[in-house]
């Protein structure tokens, strides 16, 4: 009996140092997240002016939102850069992990170099970039079109809307492939040598090999890196603004309603709940039918 | 591993250290607000270090003389204007006191955000008779007597072009629509990597800066002198078809006042500037001086030519139904303050600006882009002998010839001598260079973007 | 048939690495090359520069620019400025030595120093007694706030940063440099809290209860025992959570954009940049170089903890 309560105690003490403990980090992240989002949907529902009135008008900026044929094509622009960026980076991804699964001289040095894409800022690679592609100056177009002759002419990759969205996939690619790359290697390595060593006895060759070990064995990682890589790029803004602005993806979109001309946040705030809501009817999906949770 | 954590641990505490004592100064400093320091914000479209860097050494200089004041200098770019305003008003933290062009200040005044009274104050204290009279009205409100900013400097923009160019293919200078779409279409070699002109085709203010005179010249405006809108009408079509013509000949994709670059490299014969390019010239010129003689050989005629500058000349009109030049005056405006002393003190300060020394420093920063605005100034023997000797190379009549431009400028904003505040806004939202980026990036046809375009400025009206 | 098969096999595989490495690093490659061209060589397409030029670094790190000779008629103003003594016009001379034509790099290199160095402590010093809580003690609504970070981990940037913006304006934080600045700091904080709590959860579960318990029966606390052993003996995940949380901040954009307009003095390295690019004076060499510099630390930091890395991408990874 005595223990009992004793132990009752323990429990109780424990539960209130583990409150105790997390509660500066939740009361930080509820205050600037779960709050904020809450705030968002009030704010959506508002006509918000500059002088800081803000007048209900109920739906209104949602019918607004969906009514205005620039967001459909938002919409259609966000999910062409999140399919490609997604499967390009997950299949360049696994081509380098598995490439650098193989030993080679100079691997180390490899390795750190590949990581120089993920780990610089956006803006520190971005006018690089942008002075590639250059129409006039660009080592880009002087490849192509002079040295190789691919093209006729040469002309504005970033300046045109439907070739700029292609230089911001690849863009997007070459900054997120070595975190997946990362990733699937370290599930690589801890696969069974002993598995190749029977299947080499069996005769497979090397695409069985690989279709029927290394696959299954990094498909998990694989798909939960999937489900990230699709949730941020979802919501990507920085590497999509910075590079070519004229690839207005959602939080693009959303960007210029809010903050830029008539600063119609109410709209903007409409529009970050629609984002939020597709994200996560996506994620739901997703998680039920790819990952079998 | 624990010894260079402990290190990293010491780097952060010390580097947090003076952070925090110095933030703590900037505290008390604030803090002196209260006992008699007047303390505001000046934002500034003069976006480039060494200019800020010269504005700073007038503040500098006035604050010492005057140590009860303190100038926040704020560089903003002349396309985040209008939304970092509109910002700051939100707030409730306003600046004191902006610079920035007419177009601007005008829209701010009819959106009511100027001090009108102290701005007008202002140009009678500095004498209103001693401005020129052209850029004066530019900014005055339509009701009249009352300005919404005062004129400082003001730059005129043209043609500059390849006069060797030119001459080594018999071709006249680009002055009339038909010359211009004629050298155009002659320079322009994209095999080669040479571009015929360059103007606007990016959404940006530049865009509106080339257009503008095109359709002056065509004696089209956006409002009649009763302040109708009358954008839709055919002689603005035609400059709007003459311009997107003038398009095809710009290098690759949209462009902006950036791509001058090609022409400073020699792979474009024509472009849009504004005076300012005179100090750059010359800049170029000091910038060659960095070639050794042994590069010369490699790069002639491939990245850069030796002659640019002596062969580079200037067409400040548009010529066709009409003569046409456009220029931008900058002006100062008091923002609205909820403490009269702010705009007090800035407008002392701004007082302080347009004494002979003040003045003559500041329009030195970039001698050829920064004209005065007082007769007086533009006769002073200390004003027309400037350090990077723009006036020797261009001589005094040519100088006086853009001073006189400044004097005739033509705008979308004055109509027979009507002030049409409206106009501005439409500048401001930038409505044109959207309408001309659609036509030219986009593909739409002039027709549709055009009336897209009048169906924005209807709503802008409203 | 495998030996004939084997070489050409092999230089298939070289060039696929070479081909890698090459996508990887041609950008700051041709950073390198920009920052180090002059002007009269831009237009030219080679990598290599015709004459190397080191202006651009030595104006922004502000070596040798003490030479820089004052205008013309910044000399004559403060000489015809009469009421001016000798000592105020050498100070403010001296001002226009310092800040000049530089971009102020060395400026905002501390702003972001400062910025991101804090939000890193705190963030992980938050962390650790979060993380301790949910993956060591046993309390109900813990999963539910685990889950609860991990959702946030997800989120953030765009969808946050209006309701933020209001916020902050609403409490008239944005009025003032330092409430913009703490504001700033706030947010980078709470980016960073997740990632830093989600790593340094899972990390703590690895470490055996044993070694904690045998500390406890000799009479040691609980927050002795995270004193005395869970830090101590994750010390390489703790940096290592230190320096991605470094560099969330180090490299954040967005919110620096909306929130800093107004204040150039505590401009981040990221705005500062934009700001030169935006600046009329594009100047190619200048921005190359202070991208070269903008990038420097975060990769030095890297590269020393490389050997850490997968460990800790796998413990959670990092946002991106």
């Amino acid at each position: 009996m005595n223990n009992a309560i004793k132990k009752l105690d323990r429990a109780q003490r424990e539960s209130a140092l583990g409150w105790g403990l997390i509660l500066p980090a939740a009361l930080i992240i509820a205050l600037l997240v779960l709050y904020p989002i809450v705030y968002n949907i009030y704010l959506s529902f508002f006509d918000t002016s500059l002088s800081g009135r803000n007048t209900f008008i109920g739906l209104s900026n949602y019918q607004n939102v969906v009514f205005d044929i620039d967001f459909w094509k938002a919409v259609l622009t966000t999910l062409i850069y999140v399919v490609f960026t997604t499967a390009g980076t997950t299949v360049f991804g696994l081509i380098v992990a598995l490439v650098m699964n193989q030993r080679f001289p100079l691997r180390g040095l490899v390795r750190s170099l590949l990581l120089l894409p993920y780990v610089a800022p956006v803006i520190s690679v971005v006018y690089s970039w942008k002075f590639i592609f250059d129409p006039v100056n660009g080592i880009f177009m002087d490849l192509t079109v002079e040295k190789m002759g691919l093209f006729a002419e040469r002309f504005n990759l970033i300046g045109s809307p439907s070739a700029a969205i292609w230089v911001v996939i690849v863009f997007s690619i070459w900054r997120n492939f070595p975190f997946t790359y990362l990733m699937i290697l370290s599930r690589l390595q801890a696969i069974d040598r002993n598995l190749y060593e029977a299947a080499d006895i069996d005769g497979c060759g090397g695409w069985a090999k690989f279709r029927y070990i290394t696959l299954p064995e990094v498909y998990f990682v694989t798909g939960s890196i999937v489900l990230l890589r699709i949730i941020w790029n979802f919501n990507k803004f920085e590497d999509i603004y910075l590079l070519a602005d004229n690839v207005e993806v959602l939080s693009v979109y959303t960007y210029f309603k809010a903050f830029t001309g008539a600063m119609e946040m109410g709209q903007g705030s409409s529009l970050a709940v629609i984002q939020f809501l597709l994200l996560i009817g996506f994620i739901i999906y997703y998680v039920k039918k790819v990952l079998k949770w | 591993m624990k010894k260079s954590v402990f290190s990293l641990l010491l780097i952060v505490f010390t580097l947090l250290l003076p952070v925090s004592i110095a933030a703590g100064g900037q505290q008390s400093a604030s803090d002196k607000g209260d006992q008699g320091v007047v303390e505001f914000d000046f934002w500034t479209t003069q976006t480039q270090s060494d200019r800020l860097a010269t504005i700073q050494v007038l503040i500098d200089t006035y604050t010492t003389l005057y140590p009860n004041v303190k100038i926040n200098l704020v560089p903003v770019d002349e396309n985040d204007m209008v939304s970092n305003v509109q910002t700051a008003s939100m707030s409730g933290s306003l600046p004191a006191m902006i610079e920035g062009s007419a177009d601007m200040h005008v829209s701010f005044g009819a959106e009511g955000v100027v001090d009108t009274a102290a701005t007008t104050a202002l140009i009678e204290k500095v004498g209103k008779s001693d401005f020129y009279a052209g850029p004066l009205k530019m900014l005055e409100s339509s009701q009249g007597g009352s300005y919404y900013g005062v004129p400082y400097h003001g730059w005129i923009q043209g043609i500059w072009y390849r006069a060797d160019w030119f001459e080594e293919a018999g071709l006249e200078p680009p002055v009339t629509w038909e010359n211009i779409l004629k050298a155009a279409e002659h320079f322009y070699k994209p095999a080669e990597n040479q571009y015929g002109i360059l103007v606007g085709t990016k959404a940006e203010t530049y865009a509106e800066q080339c257009f503008t005179p095109f359709a002056m010249s065509n004696n089209a405006g956006l409002f009649d002198k009763d302040g109708n809108l009358v954008f839709n009408s055919p002689e603005m079509k035609e400059a709007v078809e003459f311009y997107a013509r003038l398009a095809e000949y710009n290098p690759p994709g949209p462009q902006t006042w950036r791509a001058r670059d090609y022409y400073l490299q020699g792979k474009m014969a024509m472009f849009f500037y504004s005076t300012y390019i005179m100090d750059d010239l010359a800049l170029a010129e000091v910038a060659q001086g960095s070639l050794t003689s042994e590069n010369f050989e490699n790069l002639k005629g491939a990245s850069f030519d030796p002659d640019l500058v002596k062969n580079t000349r200037m067409a400040p009109i548009v010529s066709h139904k009409s003569d046409a030049g456009y220029g931008t005056v900058v002006a100062f405006s008091f923002l609205n303050q909820e403490d009269k002393r702010v705009t007090e003190a800035a407008s002392r300060f701004v007082e302080y600006l347009f004494t002979q020394n003040a003045y003559i420093t500041w329009l030195h920063m970039a001698p050829g882009g920064m004209n005065p605005m007082l007769k007086g100034i533009a006769e002073n023997a200390r004003f027309q002998n400037d350090p990077n000797g723009i006036f020797k190379n261009y001589g005094p009549e040519k100088m006086a010839e853009i001073i006189d431009g400044l004097n005739n400028i033509e705008s979308f904003g004055i109509v027979e001598g009507n002030v049409i505040e409206a106009a501005s806004s439409i500048t401001a939202q930038q409505i044109i260079p959207k309408m001309i980026y659609s036509i030219t990036q986009e593909g739409v046809s002039v027709d549709n973007a055009m009336n897209e375009a009048e169906m924005e400025m209807k709503k802008l009206l409203q | 048939m495998v030996t004939s098969n084997r070489i050409p096999k092999r230089i298939g595989f070289y060039a696929l690495v070479i081909f890698i490495v090459f996508f990887a690093v041609f950008p700051f490659v041709q950073m390198l090359s920009m920052s180090l061209k002059y002007q009269w060589d831009w237009g030219n397409p080679s990598l290599i520069p015709t004459q190397i030029n080191l202006e651009a670094y030595k104006e922004l790190l502000n070596i040798g620019q003490e030479e820089k000779n004052i205008p013309e008629s910044i000399r004559e103003l403060l000489d015809t400025t009469p009421d001016l003594t000798r000592d105020q016009r050498k100070a403010i001379v001296d001002k226009y030595k310092d800040s000049g034509n530089v971009f102020p790099f060395l400026k905002y290199f501390r702003n972001s120093l400062f910025l991101s160095l804090t939000a890193a402590f705190l963030s992980v010093s938050l962390s650790i007694f979060g993380a301790y809580s949910f993956s060591r003690l046993k309390y109900i609504g813990r999963s539910s706030i685990q889950r609860g970070v991990l959702f946030v981990y997800m989120f953030g940037g765009i969808l946050l940063l209006i309701p933020l913006y209001t916020m902050a304006s609403n409490l008239g934080l944005l009025a003032t440099e330092a409430g913009t600045f703490f504001a700033l700091l706030i947010i980078y904080l709470v980016q960073t809290l997740p990632v830093s709590l989600y790593m340094l959860g899972n990390f703590f579960r690895t470490i055996p209860f044993s070694i904690e318990e045998a500390a406890m029966i000799e009479g040691a606390s609980r927050l002795g025992t995270i004193v005395r052993i869970v830090i101590p003996l994750s010390i390489s995940a703790i940096v290592t959570v230190f320096i991605y949380s470094f560099m969330i901040a180090w490299n954040e954009y967005l919110f620096a954009a909306v929130f800093l307009k107004g204040y150039t003095d505590i401009y981040t390295l990221p705005l500062g940049l934009r700001q030169l690019y935006v600046s009329k004076n594009a100047i190619w060499d200048r921005i190359m170089a202070a991208s070269m510099l903008t990038a420097m630390p975060v990769i030095a930091l890297f590269m020393t903890i490389q050997k850490n890395l997968v460990g800790g991408l796998s413990a959670g990874g990092v946002k991106g």
